[in-house]
């Protein structure tokens, strides 16, 4: 057995604890930035016209920033203005933030890429504006952000290997670490990359999946 | 002393930015009767539409509804402009059939149908779907209950429009341009389902290009241009030859 796959197979139980680290922190940051960001883009979209700016320039403001930088900025910048938090709980804020960010605008987009005569004609048989959300507006615009959001979740669990810099033990801290013990790099940062691909690909398919399900357009007999 | 209009529009006026588009209509329309607005495009005729049932906000004038205003209610004496939640239920008793149709592509055409019935006449789904599946048979739709509208012609989606439209009972049916987006061959399939609803009696304001159709089918044509009505009488006496609006206003 090569060097470096020995190392590989004796990091997996490590690699594990550092994985469900990872899982953890991208399942709350997916979690919060969907409830987030769906609230965010209805207030956008429907929401009283003196709120719709201030969404739109959080929206504009934290996707104009690298998640490298909010991350930092509230691992820091919390202590500062006196709220001491872990660096776990500072890493899903960060993230959760950048991806609320993100999901705000796929769902923006959604709602208002559902015409305006969806709209009216649900009005004319008399829905109110809740009835209108939850019976026609949401059930066509969830099927239009759902690919879009899938790849913000994807970029989430990515984006989720950068809490190690701040010291969360996820698993590209723990591939650190062993490679640190072992100087097998190369086949260490290989096994991390078919981990991160295996999660994000079997969410990729999930999503294709929930498309066809969900998929209204179908042929004419 | 005359009965109420079911459809009542006073002074109604409407522009798009600098352009006016409704320069103060009056239309009357009575239980019953089926009236149908001609001109050219452009004359104001979808808008007059909308802006009854305040799809469009008008920016003077408004509707009456069986002498209910449609637009604004009474508080203590004040008149203060009707909340969404408060128009809904008015909107229900105008069953407004558009010219794309606007079906919910998500819902087969029983759910199309079905959905007002649930959510704004509050019936049981059993009764909803029956109400609806009768309707879907009515215009000729019974094999095609379970379709979503992307598996419909372009006349079976609005022969849907009329279902959903007129399942909900409503006070007034309004039917904006419902040929102008069809293949001539699938005109015929939706004005038959018009005219036997005509023939019942039902009340209804039809915004259409068919001249031969509004002859047919009319008690009374109004003819519009550039925002005023023209013309408003027998269908022969405004296809045939110019007569004046009730109210004389646009003429000359």
């Amino acid at each position: 057995m090569s060097p470096g796959f020995a190392a590989m197979l004796d990091a997996l139980p490590f690699l594990w604890r550092g994985l469900l680290v990872t899982l953890s922190v991208s399942a709350l940051v997916v979690v919060l930035s969907l409830v987030a960001g769906a609230v965010l883009g209805l207030m956008r979209v429907y929401g009283p016209p003196v709120l719709q700016p201030a969404v739109q320039a959080f929206s504009d403001i934290v996707r104009g920033i690298p998640v490298l930088v909010l991350i930092f900025f509230v691992f820091y910048g919390l202590p500062v203005v006196g709220l001491q938090v872990n660096s776990f709980t500072s890493a899903v804020l960060a993230l959760a933030i950048f991806s609320t960010a993100q999901v705000t605008e796929l769902a923006r987009g959604a709602l208002q890429s559902i015409h305006h005569g969806q709209n009216e004609a649900a009005k004319a048989i008399g829905l109110t504006f809740g009835q209108r959300m939850a019976s026609v507006i949401l059930p066509q615009a969830a099927r239009r952000f759902l690919p879009a959001w899938v790849n913000s979740v994807t970029d989430a669990v990515k984006g989720s290997a950068l809490v190690s810099l701040i010291g969360v033990g996820d698993l590209m801290m723990a591939i650190q670490q062993v490679i640190g013990r072992t100087y097998q790099a190369l086949p260490l940062y290989v096994l991390g990359g078919a981990i991160y691909f295996a999660i994000n690909y079997g969410l990729s398919l999930l999503s294709r999946h929930c498309e066809q399900r969900l998929s209204y357009y179908q042929a004419r007999e | 002393m005359a009965a109420t209009p079911v459809v009542s529009i006073r002074g109604l006026w409407k522009s798009f930015t600098d352009t006016p588009v409704l320069k103060g209509v009056d239309l009357d329309v009575h239980r019953g009767e089926v009236v149908t607005i001609i001109g050219p495009s452009g004359s104001g005729k979808t808008t007059l539409l909308r802006c009854f049932t305040l799809l469009e906000t008008s920016d003077g004038g408004g509707g009456t509804m069986d002498g209910v205003e449609v637009g604004y209610r009474d508080d203590g004496g004040e008149r203060v402009p009707r909340s969404e939640r408060e128009l809904a239920p008015i909107r229900a008793e105008t069953g407004m059939v558009f010219q794309m149709f606007y079906l919910f592509p998500h819902l087969t055409a029983l759910q199309n149908v079905m959905l007002g019935l649930v959510k704004v006449r509050r019936m049981a789904r059993a009764e909803a779907e029956e109400a609806a599946a009768a309707w879907l048979k009515r215009v000729g739709l019974a094999d095609r209950m379970q379709h979503l509208p992307s598996q419909l012609s372009g006349g079976q989606q609005q022969r849907v429009g009329i279902a959903r439209a007129v399942a909900m009972a409503p006070k007034v049916l309004l039917l904006d341009e419902i040929t102008s987006s069809l293949d001539p061959s699938l005109v015929d399939e939706v004005l038959a389902v018009v005219r036997s609803l005509a023939e019942e009696g039902r009340t209804m304001i039809l915004v259409t290009h068919e001249m031969a159709f509004a002859r047919n089918v009319s008690d009374r044509i109004v003819r519009m241009a550039q925002g005023t009505i023209v013309a408003d009488g027998a269908p022969g006496e405004v296809l045939d030859g110019v007569v004046p609006s009730p109210s004389g206003r646009g003429l000359g």
